[in-house]
């Protein structure tokens, strides 16, 4: 296991180096500068001297090995569309909201969607069934700025329950996590469904039946331990999908939050909160998946214990 | 009062091709004590029969109707969901034909025994893992600390079936469906389980209903033989009369079929054709497009179960 | 002549873990030992013995599905132990096997006749039309009507499935099949169909068999030669009758007497020898050569194999 683990931190080690080498030349790739742009008109020679007080006239690879130095040491230089601070302060301020309103719409929606998939796998081909399918398609097939603006409509302009956006009062936040948590709520409903029928023909369940064990020990201990295996794969991954923030959720919000962050570095060519990003959503995702493996292994006494393939 | 009583069982499982008719009309009682063998084809309904007893087919899509099945005195045809778990188990345990498939493959077999004991018995875990330890060890199982705290999945299938034994004789059961309890054992465990079995139900006046091919194992264990054919009771007769004299043409092709009867490589006597196709059946007696001596009626009418004597009755046009 | 298959001393050590855990012991399981098997072309091999003595493995190192610890495996004389995953591919379609447990070896998203087709399919040889054919065909061989090509594994009894796994096998013609307990499950009609079936099998196309199994009645019926496994080692070797009639090994004898009888008259209460009490049965013979005062196997007869300690 410890070996597993070691090996795994090697792997993750080089998919970032892969990842930040292949993001730093395609970022330089595309034509143009952070001074190009036309609604700040600067003279050539004012934009030389700019470039190389910010070191952009020199070889890529110097700046490169300077960038990845200074991230090695949590210094990722200085966001070109907000100089007053780094990197580090612009996301330290700007993360928090993204990660409340997504970690909580995952935590909401998650659970649910296990609930939802459960009643559907349990009471198959019932109305239940049919409108956990039905809820599953619609949460992954309508775009979430469809869905944001529905709950504005319905929730602030017409019932005027709740703000339409902003930020700061929590009751602000009940819509963006609502909208937040459809997308896992479907996936999990979905997944669970499936995973629990799977288990439910195995023939070990009919064996369980026939020890005399309780319908309900049976759903709850037995399969769904075996159905939350295949599960728990997908848990950490969406989580940090979802808590990165969502460009169209806090745009129709108005949520300070990451995701107008993610687009806005590419368009305006600020090199070094673009490679931050990218480089922190890598790393989130290969932790997750990491322990999303051990947690898999840990469940799993195939892998966990060994023996007979 | 038997402790099971079936009367005129039939399943069917609905399918887009039709409908499969698993069992057509069975009638089979045990007594405590008593040990009766179910033999007969792959598909005759033999298993499905032991399954629907229990209530353990998923229904829908299995159908089940009897003019009655009584199982230790309770109708399992309006048993409720707590009723069957109570029965379940405790009055009638059952054995499984697949060993590997049989456990959950995330808990360790102890935690699998320990929690058959627990649903019908108030005791405390360690004293259930304890009388798990010894079943284990009377299933002839060498090392029952070691397999209590194993997974399936790192057991051979030989290891499994025993531990099956083992759980389902956990209890106590009045009544053990035994379906094919020995085939993935070696002969040696075979001999031991068997007599285990027997040792038991001596015991305990254990009921018996013992699911098998091995005609070998019929005439080691069981005193009453039932023999299945296409979904229907071909023959049922004390099994020395099977072996000595079987009445009905299948099960005298069934017996003629039996391997190691004499020394030698050599090919066998086979029953020719095949098995029927149950969502298609064939008219009249289930047998008949593989009898040697076949009639034109036997196509045209199913034959009645009829007595020969006090204990013997077969299905057949031809006997009296 | 190159014998079919032949293993030279196969040994497999698992290696187990102990407890779960971070932090697990590991400790080695010695499941083969010493394992040399001579399979001659067009003959059929029954291996024999006590449940996890080592039978099961040994047939999927013959079929380099389990990598043996050591030893060496040889297929129509070709040395095969150490072949990568490309090399060993035309062997693979000379060398079949038929699962112990069939339930989980078939596809229960697949229709019969799909997966009886699927190493044509896999073999790419046929057309579409062809392979179906030939699928139905063998699922009537192995004693399934044709009407069963369309259903699904889960609508099949035990033995119905194990006709299946068993004609998928056979399908590709292969000149070694490794049959792990194939007729376990079949009730005695189908058996002896199966056996027969096999038996034309070899006759037709020359097809080698190792025939694993518990059931010494069926192996009486179907093999030319018998060997003997009693914790991980082969204990005993002979043709069948010798076996059957002349058996030297305290195990094997165990396990002849074992066998149920065929009559119920003759029901009698056994007393089963313990392991300590048949390895200190262990034959003991003069006159083979030097002691080294532990079991070893040695040449009794042209034709027997046998373990035990020279004195
Ligand atoms: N993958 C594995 N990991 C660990 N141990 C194993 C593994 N496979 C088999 N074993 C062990 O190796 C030994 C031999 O197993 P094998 O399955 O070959 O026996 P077998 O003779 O086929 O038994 P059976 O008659 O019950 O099928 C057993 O003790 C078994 O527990
Ligand atoms: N769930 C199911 N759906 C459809 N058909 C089924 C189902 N279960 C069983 N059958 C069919 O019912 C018939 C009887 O099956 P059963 O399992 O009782 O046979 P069996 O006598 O136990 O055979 P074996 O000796 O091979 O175990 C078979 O034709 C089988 O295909
Ligand atoms: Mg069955
Ligand atoms: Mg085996």
């Amino acid at each position: 296991m410890i070996r597993y683990i070691l090996g795994r931190i090697a792997s993750i080690a080089l998919t970032f180096t892969v990842v930040s080498v292949i993001v730093f030349l395609m970022m330089h790739a595309v034509p143009g500068g952070p001074f190009d742009g036309n609604d700040m008109p600067v003279s050539d020679a004012v934009k030389a001297k700019l470039n190389a007080s910010l070191g952009l006239d020199q070889p890529l690879y110097v700046q490169y090995f300077k960038y990845m130095w200074g991230v090695l040491h949590f210094d990722f230089g200085i966001p070109f569309q907000s100089p007053g601070e780094t990197t580090l302060q612009l996301l330290s301020r700007a993360w928090p909201p993204s990660l409340i309103l997504g970690g909580a719409g995952v935590l909401i929606g998650a659970p649910l969607g296990i609930l939802l998939g459960m009643a559907a796998a349990l009471r198959r081909n019932s109305w239940i069934d049919y409108l956990a399918s039905a809820f599953a398609t619609l949460g992954l097939t309508i775009p979430v700025f469809v869905i944001s603006m529905g709950l504005i409509m319905v929730f602030a302009v017409w019932l005027n329950w709740l703000p339409a956006s902003g930020w700061g009062k929590p009751h602000a936040w009940i819509l963006p996590i609502t909208a937040y948590a459809a997308i896992p709520m479907a996936t999990y409903a979905r997944y669970t469904r499936s995973a629990m029928l799977d288990v439910l023909t195995k023939p070990f369940v009919t064996v369980l039946r026939a020890k005399g064990l309780s319908e309900r020990r049976i759903i709850f201990q037995h399969v769904l331990r075996n159905a939350a295996l295949p599960m728990v794969t997908v848990f950490l991954p969406m989580f940090i999908g979802t808590a990165t923030g969502s460009i169209f959720v806090e745009a129709m919000f108005r949520v300070p939050g990451l995701g107008a962050y993610f687009v806005s570095s590419i368009t305006l060519r600020d090199y070094s909160l673009e490679m931050a990003l990218i480089l922190m959503v890598t790393m989130m995702f290969c932790i997750a998946y990491l322990l999303s493996d051990i947690v898999y292994a840990l469940l799993n006494p195939r892998i966990r214990v060994g023996g007979r393939s | 009062m038997p402790l099971l009583d079936i009367e005129n069982l039939t399943v069917s499982f609905p399918q887009h091709e039709g409908v499969v008719q698993a069992v057509r009309g069975v009638s089979l009682s045990v007594a405590a004590g008593e040990s009766v063998g179910i033999v007969g084809e792959s598909g005759s309904g033999k298993s499905v029969t032991c399954m629907a007893v229990l209530r353990l087919l998923r229904e829908p899509p299995a159908r089940i109707a009897a003019d009655k099945m009584e199982l230790a005195g309770v109708n399992m045809l309006t048993a409720s969901r707590a009723q069957l778990s109570a029965s379940r188990g405790r009055v009638a345990a059952m054995v499984f034909q697949d060993p590997m498939t049989a456990f959950d493959p995330v808990f360790t077999i102890g935690h699998q025994i320990v929690e058959t004991i627990r649903a019908h018995r108030k005791v405390s875990k360690s004293e259930a893992r304890g009388e798990a330890a010894n079943l284990l060890a009377r299933v002839e199982i060498k090392t029952p600390e070691a397999i209590l705290n194993s997974y399936p999945h790192q057991l051979s299938g030989g290891m499994l079936q025993r531990a099956m034994i083992a759980m389902a004789l956990s209890c106590r059961p009045q009544i053990l469906f035994a379906d094919e309890p020995t085939t993935a054992l070696d002969v040696t465990i075979q001999a031991q389980i068997l007599q285990l079995i027997k040792d038991l139900q001596a015991e305990f006046g254990m009921g018996l209903i013992m699911v098998t091919h091995d005609l070998g194992v019929v005439a080691e264990t069981v005193d009453r033989v039932v023999v299945m054919y296409g979904g229907r009771v071909m023959e049922t007769a004390p099994v020395q009369d099977i072996f000595d004299a079987p009445a009905h043409p299948y099960t005298q092709a069934l017996m003629a079929s039996m391997p190691g009867r004499s020394a030698g490589k050599q090919r066998l006597v086979e029953i020719p054709g095949a098995s029927p196709n149950p969502s298609n059946p064939p008219s009249g007696c289930p047998f008949h497009p593989r009898c040697a001596v076949a009639e034109a009626r036997c196509a045209a009418q199913v034959p009645a179960f009829k007595s020969q004597s006090a204990t013997r009755a077969a299905a057949c046009w031809r006997l009296p | 002549m190159t014998p079919a298959l032949e293993l030279r001393n196969l040994c497999k050590t698992y290696h187990l873990r102990q407890s779960g855990g971070v932090f697990a012991r590991h400790s080695d399981h010695l499941a083969v030992r010493d394992v040399s098997l001579i399979l001659p072309k067009n003959q059929i091999l029954g291996l024999v013995g006590e449940s996890g003595s080592g039978k099961t493995t040994t047939g999927m190192m013959a079929m380099r599905l389990v990598e043996p610890s050591s030893g060496q495996i040889l297929v129509g004389g070709y040395d095969i132990t150490a072949l990568g995953h490309a090399a060993l591919k035309p062997f693979r379609r000379q060398m079949q096997v038929v699962f112990q447990d069939s339930y989980s070896a078939l596809d229960p998203m697949m229709t019969l006749a799909q997966i009886v087709a699927e190493p044509l399919h896999i073999h790419g040889l046929g057309t579409a039309a062809e392979q179906a054919e030939q699928a139905l065909d063998m699922l009537v061989k192995t004693g399934l009507d044709r009407s069963y090509g369309g259903r699904y594994p889960h609508e099949l009894s035990g033995g119905q499935r194990q006709r299946v796994a068993i004609a998928r096998a056979l399908i590709l013609r292969p000149a070694v099949l490794v049959a792990d307990e194939p007729t376990s499950a079949l009730d005695v009609s189908v058996k002896a169909q199966i056996i027969n079936l096999l038996l034309d099998l070899q006759a037709e196309m020359g097809l080698s068999i190792l025939f694993i199994s518990h059931d010494l009645s069926v192996v009486r019926s179907l093999t030319d030669k018998v060997a003997v496994m009693f914790q991980g080692r082969i204990v005993e070797e002979a043709a069948t009758e010798t076996i059957f009639t002349d058996a030297r090994h305290p195990y094997t004898r165990s396990l002849l007497q074992a066998i149920p009888v065929l009559n119920p008259r003759e029901r009698r209460a056994r007393r089963f020898l313990s392991r300590a009490e048949i390895e200190a049965a262990t034959p003991r013979l003069s006159g083979y050569g030097v002691s080294t005062g532990k079991p070893e196997l040695i040449q009794i007869a042209p034709d027997h194999r046998l373990e035990a300690i020279l004195q």
